[in-house]
This record gives C-alpha cells, sequence and structure tokens, in this order.
C-alpha cells in the first residue's frame, strides 16, 4: 500500500475533526432586538404536528399550537384556549368551555370541533397516552365534553398536552411541515436538519411575545457550544458535561427539573419470550429481588449526581421527585456496602469461586445495562453504576444502545438508564401497571403487584387534590420491590446571552424533556452598555 | 559525513542484514504494544471525576477524558485491539483471496465467475458494504472483524489470479496434467510454492488498510459500543470536547494510529525486499 495514501486518510481524519470542531455555526449578519437565533429544541422527528409527538410527549409549549390548558410558574393549571371546566362527580365526564373568536393562522375559527378532533385523533395515533379517554364531542362552537371509560382524576392533565389542529385542513402527511394553529408563533421556514425559523403569530389572541422572531437551529451539542462561543447564539442549551464551562458575553442558568433518572429492572425470568416490540422479556439475575434490593442501597446517589451531573442535580429515590406532592415523604438510605453485601448474602447469593463476584446455584450475578450512546449523562451514570455495583460482588456490562436498537431487542430484557417526571400523576401509572407493561416505553420491567395497582385506581378516582397522597403511597409501595432504582433528578443548562432575560423563575417545573419555550412571553431583550 | 555513516554499526551491515533488523525491530514494538494492551484489565480504566480533562502529565501521559480515565492506557487498549483486529481480518481475508483465486484456476466457467464476483465487489464503495456486512452481523468486534475480512480480499485475490493464470499456461504444468496430475496436485506442487510470496506480503500489506477501516468504522459509531476503547471511538469522543480545548485527547491517539499503520506498512516493504530477489536491491 502507497504510504502516501495512509498518511493522508489519517491527516483527512484529523482534519475533520478540527474543521467540524472550528468552522460549524450559522452566519452572524446584524439582527434586530426583537430577533432571537438559538439552539434550544431538537428537530420534530414527525415535524410540528402535536399529533405524531410535537411537544406533546410532555406538557410542553408547543408554540406553534395553543392548548386549552397549560401551567404557570407557579405549577398551577391556568387557562388558554379553555375558560373554565367541570368535572362530574363521578369522574367521568369533563366539560370545557373555550375562548371565542379564536382565529387558526390561516384565518378559519378555532371551534370545539377542532378540540374534539385533535383529541379523537390523537387517541386513535396513540402518541400521548389517552386510554381513560372514551371519546370526545363538541356539544357547540365554545363547549366540548370529554367522556371517559372509567373515573380518571387526573385527565385534566391531558388538556395541557397537545396542541389543538384545525379539523377541516389538518392532513396527517402534510401538517407536520406546513402546521396550521393558534399559539404565539407560526412556522415560516423549516430547513430539515439545520433550522426551523418562527415568526410572531398577529391572530394571536393572548399576551404577544417581546421577539418577533425565533431562529431555532439544530446543532449538536459540540457545534452550539462552539457557535456560542463565537458569539453567533443568543440562547444555547447543552447537555450536563458543559456545566463547568464558561462563554464570554454569556450567563449560565440551570433550571431544576423533575425529570429523574433511573435503572429499569425486568422482575421477572427469562424463558425466551420476544414481545410484539421484539423486545426479549425478563432477566434471571434482575428478576430476583435481592439483586435490586442491594443495588438500591448499596450504590451513592449524591456521588452519581456530584460526577454524571456535575453536581447539578437532586437525589431522588422515587420516580416522583421530592418537590412534587406526589413523592412519598419518607426518604431512604444509600451508599451503604456493607448492607448491600449483606442483603445478597441473606439471599443466598455468595462469592464461590474468590472472583469478587457473587453467585447463586451455579448463576453469576452479572448482567447487562444498556445506556443511550449518544446521551453523555446516561453513559457517565452507567459507567459510575457499574464501579460502584463491583464493590458488593455484583459485575455489570455497560452497553451503549440507540433507541431504536433498545426498543426493538432489549428494553425488557436488560436494565437500561430510563428517565421520566411530570407533575400529572397519571404517568406513574404508565411505569408500575401491569395493564401497559412492555408496551412501548411503559413498565419495561414487567411490574406486576395488584395492591399497588388498587392504590392507583383508587387514586384516579379520587378528587385531584386528594388523589395525591394516594399515588405517593402506591410509589412507595412499588419502591419495596425495587422494580426501578431512580438516582436523582437532573437540572437543565442554559447559556443565556447577557442582552436576553429568560425570567428563569416564571417557568413551569421541567417534566422530562423540559419545557424551554414555556414562559415565552415574559423573555426580553436586555441593552447591555459594556459591549457596545 | 561519509566517515561517520561508516562508523555507524547500522551502515556495517549489508542490505539484507538492515531489512532484517528494520523488520525485527518494529515488529517487536507491534508485539510489544499487543502484549501490554492485552494485560490491560478494561475493569481498571475507572472513571475519577476529580481528574477530568487534565492535560498531558507525567502521571498522565496523554491526559485524561472527560471521565477522569487514563488516555494512555486507552489509547494502548484501543490499538491493542486495533492490532488484533487488523491481523484476524487480514489473515481471513488473504485465505478468501487464496480460495478465490484457485477455484478461478478451476476452469473457464469458474474464472469468469470469479472476476465477476471481484467486479461486484469493487463496484461498491468499501465502507459502505463494510457498515453493511458489521450492522447484520450484529454489535461487537465480530461484526467488525468479518466485514474487514469480506472487504479487503479484493486486490490481493486479483494479483494471484493473473499469477495463477500465467503459471497454468506454463509447460511444466500441463506437462504435469499430460501426466495425469489432477488439478489439487498442480495447485499444491506447482502454483503454491510461486505465489506463496505473494501470499505473505499481501496479507501483511491488507493490515494497515484493515486497520485503517477498523478505526473508520468504529470512528462513524457502528460496531462497539461509545465507553469501549477502539481507537475509532476514542477519536470520534474526542471531537466533542475539542471545542472546550481538549485538544490531546485526539492528537495523541491520531499520532498512536498513524505510528501503528506506518509500522505494518514498513514490516510489508521489508518482508517483500527480503522475500522478492527482484526488489531486494532496490
Amino acid at each position: 500500500m502507497d504510504k502516501k495514501y495512509i498518511i493522508g486518510i489519517i491527516i483527512a481524519i484529523l482534519a475533520i475533526i478540527a474543521i467540524s470542531a472550528f468552522s460549524m455555526g450559522g452566519n452572524s449578519a446584524e439582527k434586530a432586538d426583537t430577533e432571537l437565533i438559538v439552539a434550544i429544541d431538537e428537530e420534530p422527528e414527525g415535524g410540528f404536528d402535536p399529533l405524531t409527538g410535537w411537544a406533546s410527549a410532555r406538557s410542553k409549549e408547543p408554540l406553534i399550537q395553543s392548548r386549552v390548558f397549560k401551567f404557570d410558574g407557579n405549577d398551577t393549571l391556568i387557562n388558554d384556549l379553555g375558560t373554565g371546566y367541570t368535572v362530574s362527580d363521578d369522574l367521568k365526564t369533563v366539560d370545557v368551555t373555550l375562548r371565542d373568536g379564536v382565529k387558526f393562522t390561516d384565518d378559519t375559527p378555532l371551534t370545539a370541533e377542532d378540540v374534539a378532533f385533535t383529541y379523537n385523533s390523537a387517541k386513535e395515533m396513540g402518541t400521548t397516552d389517552l386510554s381513560t379517554m372514551e371519546e370526545a364531542t363538541a356539544v357547540d362552537d365554545t363547549h366540548v365534553k370529554f367522556t371517559l371509560n372509567q373515573p380518571d382524576s387526573t385527565f385534566i392533565h391531558k388538556l395541557a398536552k397537545i396542541g389543538i389542529v384545525p379539523s377541516d385542513s389538518y392532513n396527517n402527511e402534510t401538517y407536520g411541515s406546513n402546521p396550521v394553529g393558534s399559539g404565539p408563533y407560526k412556522l415560516v421556514q423549516w430547513d430539515k436538519g439545520q433550522q426551523a425559523i418562527f415568526e410572531v403569530n398577529e391572530n394571536y389572541y393572548g399576551e404577544k411575545p417581546y421577539y418577533t422572531k425565533i431562529t431555532n437551529l439544530f446543532l449538536e451539542p459540540d457545534a452550539a457550544y462552539a457557535a456560542a462561543q463565537k458569539g453567533e447564539l443568543d440562547i444555547v442549551e447543552l447537555p450536563l458535561t458543559y456545566a463547568n464551562e464558561t462563554i464570554d458575553g454569556m450567563n449560565k442558568i440551570t433550571i431544576p427539573s423533575i425529570d429523574v433518572r433511573g435503572i429499569s429492572f425486568p422482575v421477572i425470568p427469562n424463558n425466551g419470550e420476544i414481545n410484539e416490540d421484539g423486545s426479549g422479556i425478563g432477566n434471571n439475575v434482575t428478576c430476583d429481588p435481592a439483586i435490586r434490593e442491594a443495588i438500591n442501597v448499596g450504590i451513592n446517589r449524591q456521588k452519581l449526581i456530584d460526577g454524571s451531573y456535575n453536581g447539578y442535580g437532586d437525589v431522588s429515590y422515587y420516580i416522583t421527585q421530592s418537590g412534587t406532592p406526589i413523592a412519598p415523604k419518607e426518604n431512604l438510605t444509600d451508599g451503604d456496602v456493607e448492607q448491600a453485601k449483606q442483603v445478597l448474602a441473606d439471599a443466598g447469593w455468595t462469592d464461590t469461586d474468590g472472583d469478587g463476584i457473587v453467585e447463586k446455584d451455579g448463576q453469576k450475578a452479572t448482567f447487562e445495562l444498556d445506556y443511550i450512546s449518544g446521551d453523555t449523562t446516561r453513559q457517565s451514570l452507567a459507567l459510575q453504576v457499574v464501579e460502584q455495583a463491583k464493590e458488593f460482588g455484583i459485575e455489570i456490562e455497560p452497553v451503549g444502545q440507540t433507541w431504536d436498537e433498545l426498543e426493538k431487542s432489549t428494553k425488557n430484557c436488560n436494565a437500561w438508564w430510563e428517565g421520566g417526571g411530570d407533575i400529572d400523576p397519571y404517568f406513574i401509572h404508565g411505569r408500575y401497571s401491569s395493564d401497559v407493561a412492555g408496551i412501548a416505553w411503559n413498565n419495561a420491567a414487567y411490574y406486576n403487584n395488584s395492591a399497588v395497582e388498587e392504590l392507583m385506581t383508587k387514586a384516579m378516582a379520587q378528587d385531584l387534590n386528594s388523589s395525591y397522597s394516594t399515588w405517593a403511597e402506591a410509589v412507595s409501595l412499588a419502591q419495596k420491590d425495587n422494580p426501578y432504582v431512580w438516582v436523582g433528578s437532573l437540572d437543565y443548562l442554559f447559556f443565556v446571552s447577557e442582552s436576553v432575560d429568560m425570567s428563569p423563575d416564571t417557568h413551569y417545573i421541567y417534566g422530562h424533556g423540559g419545557d424551554e419555550w414555556g414562559n415565552i412571553a415574559d423573555w426580553k431583550h436586555v441593552d447591555t452598555n459594556s459591549t457596545e | 559525513m561519509n566517515n561517520l555513516s561508516k562508523l555507524s554499526p547500522f551502515n556495517s551491515l549489508n542490505l539484507r542484514q538492515k531489512t532484517i533488523v528494520i523488520i525485527t525491530l518494529t515488529t517487536l514494538l507491534l508485539v510489544l504494544i499487543f502484549i501490554s494492551s492485552l494485560n490491560i484489565d478494561t475493569s481498571t480504566i475507572t472513571t475519577d471525576f476529580a481528574l477530568r480533562q487534565r492535560p498531558p502529565s507525567l502521571e498522565h501521559l496523554f491526559g485524561t477524558d472527560w471521565l477522569g480515565r487514563d488516555m494512555f492506557i486507552r489509547t494502548v487498549k484501543g490499538l491493542g485491539l486495533s492490532i488484533m483486529i487488523g491481523a484476524i481480518a487480514s489473515i481471513l481475508s488473504s485465505l478468501i483471496a487464496m480460495v478465490m483465486a484457485f477455484f478461478s484456476s478451476l476452469n473457464k466457467y469458474a474464472d469468469s465467475f470469479m472476476s465477476w464476483l471481484i467486479d461486484l465487489f469493487a463496484s461498491m464503495p468499501h465502507l459502505l458494504l463494510l457498515i453493511l456486512i458489521s450492522i447484520c452481523l450484529g454489535k461487537g468486534a465480530i461484526g467488525v472483524i468479518i466485514g474487514v475480512a469480506f472487504t479487503h480480499w479484493l486486490s490481493l485475490a486479483r494479483v494471484l489470479r493473473v499469477e495463477i493464470k500465467e503459471i497454468n499456461t506454463s509447460e511444466y504444468v500441463n506437462l504435469a496434467r499430460k501426466f495425469g496430475k489432477n488439478n489439487f496436485w498442480v495447485a499444491k506442487e506447482h502454483i503454491l510454492p510461486l505465489v506463496i510470496t505473494q501470499i505473505i506480503v499481501g496479507t501483511l500489506l491488507i493490515f494497515p488498510h484493515a486497520i485503517m477501516h477498523e478505526a473508520s468504522i468504529t470512528f462513524l459509531g457502528f460496531g462497539l459500543s461509545p465507553h469501549e476503547p477502539a481507537i475509532g471511538v476514542i477519536l470520534s469522543e474526542s471531537m466533542k470536547y475539542l471545542a472546550m480545548g481538549s485538544w490531546w485527547l485526539a492528537l495523541f491517539p491520531g499520532l498512536a494510529l498513524l505510528i501503528v499503520v506506518l509500522l505494518f506498512d514498513v514490516i510489508g516493504e521489508q518482508v517483500e525486499k527480503l522475500l522478492d530477489p527482484t526488489k531486494a536491491q532496490k
């Protein structure tokens, strides 16, 4: 082989690395004070369509569409399109009155029919969990009735999840790239893989935001960081790996969240079965409760957070973070290696061959722990847990996977790093109910406990405010079996230009995935005399 | 200058001896890298958040990465993996090339089938085929090894096919056939001894190719998990931290890869000199 050829290839690789590190970002032409260039949101796979997942998987501001209700900075439900609601005594019907005279960006009126259409279609498409909803019907133009198939006091939260689409012109093939909505902004341009440009919607009925034009670049974290360093971005959201960095001319803002990370452990043994998604079911090591309990008491959560989140996070022993009303009051202890060893020994796991790893009935305490390859916080959490678990004799093998590989092969037979958190208590049902075990990302552990199930049904049939303690009871009871070992919630990290006030205090609490646009109406330009 | 070079012990050797010395030294170095990588237990490459992203120092020759792992140990481990994958893949691909070439010498149908197969493989972009094969075989080193093996036999198979064709038309082969010797006997007694040099040198020259492609494919994120120490994985990970100023994460592993590839190239050339008398004096 020609030597020059080899050197050429290697120099080319190094050059690509160097160039990509230094030459990213958009143009830095003059722009008005009311314009923003940001790298906040990820590109939605199915376009800006709430029915295929745009902002609707979480209670998140969809920008282009508006929702029936939304949350404010005090985490209370406030009116958006809706002007009020009544829930029947049996908690099986919800009546909502709507604002009159709302227009979509194409000047057609938004009526109750559009709301009913959106919710009925969303149930059909299945991207948002509406399993307790029977149907939505438009009573008259400003009046929608939601009929439920069982008492569900949490249902009102669903009305803050999905942006309303027009029933007349909605086409599931074209809507994602040409969305028509009634939100504060409209989409004017979407260059796939590069950027989306939003301009303020003149038809918007609410308080008009200060910024009239927002360009959201879709950048990988390293490219976004480089662009921010060059002063090309006003706001950039970055993974916590970047939390110790500083950028000239930008303030670092961290917003706490209730987005908790934890490990899902299949609780049933593996008998070679495969479910509809293509994933194997069950794991012969993690199905032993002692293994799960040992990990729950043996790992040091604060150390994990200090290491993987750069300290920007809060320890949580439950999927419900302690700041929320649905979190159990009692806190557990962890980081106790001796107790972890004791738990294993009591259950018959002993190290018979002297390799530092415990065995029971010829089965070594070793299993695979999957993490998402592109997610640096999950990767470093995984590597740290591997090291910590080794101290009490459990051997964990970390494996990097894509979301796709995880869903189609190992989510129900391997331990993996999952995450979740919502102000809607119904998401607890998704983790612990056997009804939804193995369906999409729900109950990946195949957990099944009739006592927990009963508590959850009871909670749904209670008035929302009094149901919180019942939900917390269910969470606490389920955690005794450790189908998941939760570690803690992470903060969301932003670098914000000194000329922008993102007013982080007026934010609705961040659930899984965050809600960056939630208080967009409060964002303001600040004069920075020092730089001019 | 002339006087000085005469004093050097290296110059007192003749060309053949020099060649042997170069081969021995480079092989030793590569074996050393490989053996020391085998002695590194991956579980000892632990994270240490107090030592995050430290620049190179005496304690950490290549610095540390974003998880506080020592980059020197990870690089050596990665090079060991590269050498292993390179070795298995290049031996496999020369075996494939050999089988293919001898198969083509059977008759003219086999020969045209062979040249069709070679053209088919050559018409597909190398890296694309490599990615396809390694995805088909699932994740892990096995997929990468087989992928590299099945894409690198082409050039050697082409050379062997022509050589064998030439030998097949020679008089002593015709004579042997007239004596009633079968194809297998001809291949074993007449052809193999003549092409064995080509095969050995060919195998050695596939080595650097195989290592480069192993690095490329792991760089692109196929085959191995992002926490595993493979050179491509290390390089692609380093990209994320270049903007933060961690230049050492890319530079040293990249240079180390360059050196290993060049060493294999040197060995290949020197062995060719040793075995092929027409090139020995060049």
